[in-house]
């Protein structure tokens, strides 16, 4: 069953997420990201931060939690799911301890042979009300009868 | 400041190239901390149930790697003020202890009045273009040093 368009425009309830020192380290070190900007107070203040900061794209786990609740809302499962693409735009640096609140904004649903492409956006300010990243994504969602012929890209 | 630097690199500059390298274990280190624990990215089962021809790593993983190309060059993580891509190809991760190479490269594309440098990148498996409309936006530390 295609996704009814009548969900464009749903906003979820904002998700909250404190940064923290462990989870940017764990981050890094998955990417094999060896920047000291992410562990040592010291280097980060060398590029004008007051503590260390998240890599670029730590910005999804914050983000995700949007998707989760949007997936669940729509029922969707995850493994139907496919990240179409991705972007970030970055109004400030994400250093440890920053407090944020991300909304999920579903932008629109199309079908394309089968599938349902949603477009996804999501604001993610801090405890001043500040932006700090806006993040716009395409999730595909395959249908759920599918039977495992030929994936096309 | 900027300018002494961004007047150093033209638009086509390579600034910075590298091969990353993504295994099985990889994948599960990334879901973990990522949190993203979505099957296909370690279950072959449920990845071929799916159409895929058989685990495929997170894209936000393969966009994490060719972050860290600029990351690497810039120094600061924060001097990256846009990023996306499109995922276009899944990148498939084998069973073994090698994983499948990932050849990034970042070019120059258009060198801003107001310091910001555009950049594209290139994300290629084996010859073939795994993630498209890979593009940057950074501002340049005033002392970093131009490409040779």
């Amino acid at each position: 069953m295609p996704i009814d368009p009548s969900v464009v425009g749903r906003v979820y309830p904002p998700q909250f997420y404190e940064v923290s020192r462990e989870k940017i380290r764990e981050f890094a070190e998955a990417i094999g990201d060896a920047n000291p900007a992410y562990v040592d107070t010291a280097a980060a203040r060398g590029y004008g931060h007051d503590d260390v900061v998240a890599p670029p794209t730590f910005m999804m786990i914050i983000v995700m939690n949007g998707f989760d609740l949007l997936m669940k809302d729509l029922g969707i499962e995850f493994a139907r799911v496919v990240h179409v693409d991705q972007r970030f735009t970055y109004a400030r640096s994400l250093p440890v301890g920053t407090r944020v609140e991300a909304t999920t904004r579903l932008d629109g649903v199309r079908a394309v042979a089968g599938n349902d492409l949603l477009k996804i956006r999501t604001e993610v300010r801090d405890e001043d009300d500040t932006d700090v990243c806006l993040s716009e994504a395409t999730l595909l969602v395959r249908p759920e009868d599918f039977d495992g012929g030929d994936a096309s890209d | 400041m900027t300018e002494r630097v961004t007047e150093q690199l033209a638009v086509g500059d390579v600034v910075a190239d590298h091969t990353y390298w993504i295994t099985r274990e990889n994948l599960i280190r990334y879901a973990g901390a990522s949190g993203d624990f979505n099957p296909i990215h370690w279950n072959e089962r449920v990845a071929t149930s799916v159409g895929l021809p058989n685990v495929i790593a997170h894209g936000m993983l393969t966009m994490g790697l060719a972050g860290r190309l600029l990351t690497d060059w810039l120094g600061d993580p924060a001097a990256v003020v846009e990023y996306g891509a499109r995922f276009a190809r899944p990148v498939v991760v084998p069973d073994d202890d090698i994983g499948v190479a990932v050849r990034v490269a970042a070019a120059v594309t258009e060198v801003r009045d107001d310091g910001l440098v555009a950049l594209e990148l290139t994300v290629k498996v084996d010859d073939q273009k795994v993630l498209t409309q890979a593009r940057a936006l950074c501002r340049l530390p005033a002392d970093r040093p131009a490409p040779s």
